[in-house]
């Protein structure tokens, strides 16, 4: 199995990529916050963080087009909910609901996009976020490939014993079960053997990096442009819709 | 159901995000052996485990498939907190990796699945002490608990769902319900057969847990009531829209009629004591119907 493509997309250089984490991952919240606080009916003002995203798209030299469909993993949920509120005779908020997910969503796959999994993991930790849960996530990520490759392997064989002919659903059932209980096997064992050998390594629970952070000019100058550019147009709007 | 950033109302998402990071701290700073930091890895390995087990597809019906959500089983494997833990870690890597729920939405998808959950997914297993009925139970009410929460939080924050599609939701959700329980249940009996040291058998409850629980159930009651009786009821609000309260008349008169004690004077006070009373009722309800089904699991 592949890495998936935001690993490649946030290894890759440009000036936005140069960013310090903490300062991307700031901005990101600030514009998530900035997009929820749009009130209901005025779903086109968030077309003024769009152009905004686009541009931070455009400047880490990243395909729009790849981004977009990347953030359209969001839809399913989003257009069951946008279906129910037109249905139930609010067109308006289901507009909003879409459009404000969808652009929610394109900040997520920006941020993760120009920077590394750990480096956010580091910056939320810098930022006192409960640091147990962002080793954990750091685990679950680096060994989310591995076991589902596992998994993979595991369809494929039983595929070439003959598991695509369905002996009845019962029996199928219990079959998938099986796989279940052996995948969880397999990673139990993986588990506890990781385990032991970070143990052996003195690993105590907390990772030791050789970087070190770097909050230089650019970092500031970046931090600074970003929260005039977000604030302003959320001024804007509040301006706008007050007036 | 992972909530989407862009649903929730401001209090509701910033409020429950406080709660979450509180309580993910308060957990890894109490929990003791459980969460040990040194278990990580391991904790590490079985969160990516859930992931890949959501590959597997189980036949729930002509031509429709279901897969295992994880809590409960992560709940009777590793223990509560630990499921907690793990559960909050998968979120966080769900939003971020899989656009899977919002960022900051995060704190409402920890509080409904890795919180609320697990808890639902632990209590009759712990209550009923391990058993088919327990898991099954356990598990069903997991993701009930989740997806009702996340429902009541659309609806508080204004998302408008007409009551014939809000019964349609709920049906889906006690569909996935009941696959949940028998997906858990398959995999459960299945991992026993293969080491039966992997699923944990609770014991009894000690009176300091009990205690815990009730005082939670009794602060929680008690802060519903002040809620309800601040707010007018989500549920009536709708049906009136709806032009079906005005239909509707009472098949049988309830005694606790509009959740209240007539004979008191205090509004909160009748409320509150009202609430306290079907509390009650529902805790003898289950402790009979708990005692009923161990009695059975044994003969």
């Amino acid at each position: 199995m592949h890495h998936v493509v935001l690993d490649h997309w946030s290894r890759r250089h440009s000036v936005i990529h140069a960013r310090d984490a903490r300062a991307k991952l700031a901005v990101a919240i600030l514009l998530l916050a900035a997009v929820a606080t749009v009130p209901v009916r005025r779903y086109v003002d968030v077309a003024g963080f769009s152009a905004l995203l686009a541009a931070a798209t455009g400047l880490a030299r990243l395909p729009l087009l790849g981004l977009a469909w990347r953030a359209a993993l969001v839809l399913p949920f989003s257009v069951a909910f946008a279906v129910m509120s037109w249905l139930s005779g609010d067109p308006g908020r289901a507009a909003s609901l879409l459009v404000k997910s969808y652009v929610s969503a394109f900040t997520v796959v920006l941020l993760l996009s120009t920077t590394a999994f750990p480096d956010i993991a580091r910056a939320a930790e810098w930022f006192r976020l409960p640091r147990p849960v962002i080793l954990l996530m750091q685990f679950v990520y680096r060994y989310l490939f591995v076991i589902s490759e596992q998994a993979q392997h595991m369809w494929q064989a039983s595929q070439c014993r003959g598991g695509a002919r369905r002996a009845g659903r019962r029996r199928h059932f219990r079959a998938a079960a099986g796989a279940l209980s052996v995948l969880f096997a397999r990673s139990y064992e993986r588990a506890e053997g990781i385990q032991r050998a970070m143990a052996a390594r003195g690993f105590g629970g907390r990772f030791v990096t050789l970087s070190r952070w770097r909050f230089g000019w650019a970092d500031a100058l970046f931090l600074a442009v970003s929260v005039m550019a977000i604030a302003g147009l959320r001024s804007f709007e509040v301006a706008s819709w007050t007036r | 159901m992972h909530i989407p950033d862009g649903f929730l109302s401001t209090p509701v998402w910033a409020a429950l995000d406080a709660g979450a990071i509180v309580g993910v701290s308060v957990l890894s700073r109490s929990a003791g052996r459980e969460v040990e930091e040194t278990r990580i890895p391991l904790l590490g390995v079985m969160g990516a485990f859930v992931f890949a087990a959501q590959m597997i597809n189980f036949p729930v019906g002509p031509g429709t498939s279901g897969h295992l959500v994880g809590a409960a089983l992560l709940a009777y494997t590793l223990g509560p907190a630990a499921a907690s833990f793990v559960m909050t870690a998968i979120l966080a890597v769900q939003a971020l990796v899989f656009q899977d729920g919002g960022l900051l939405a995060l704190g409402a998808n920890v509080f409904n699945m890795a919180f609320a959950g697990v808890l639902a997914a632990y209590l009759p297993y712990r209550l009923l002490r391990g058993g088919n009925t327990a898991i099954f139970l356990g598990a069903s009410l997991s993701v009930l608990t989740s997806a009702a929460l996340a429902m009541g939080e659309l609806l508080i924050s204004g998302v408008p769902i007409r009551p014939s599609l809000l019964m349609i939701s709920v049906s889906l959700f006690v569909v996935s319900a009941l696959i949940e329980g028998a997906i858990t249940l398959a995999a459960l009996r299945s991992l026993r057969a293969l080491n039966p040291a992997w699923v944990k058998t609770p014991g009894r409850f000690t009176r300091v847990e009990t205690l815990a629980v009730g005082s939670v159930a009794i602060v929680l009651a008690a802060f519903g009531v002040m809620l309800a009786s601040g707010m007018p009821d989500g549920l009536e609000r709708l049906l009136e829209d709806a032009g079906v309260a005005a239909r509707a008349k009472p098949i049988i008169r309830a005694p606790l009629a509009d959740y209240e004690a007539v004979f008191l004077r205090s509004e909160w006070l009748k409320k509150a004591s009202a609430g306290l009373a079907g509390l009650a009722l529902i805790y003898t309800l289950c402790l009979l119907a708990g005692r009923l089904l161990a009695r059975r699991g044994r003969s």
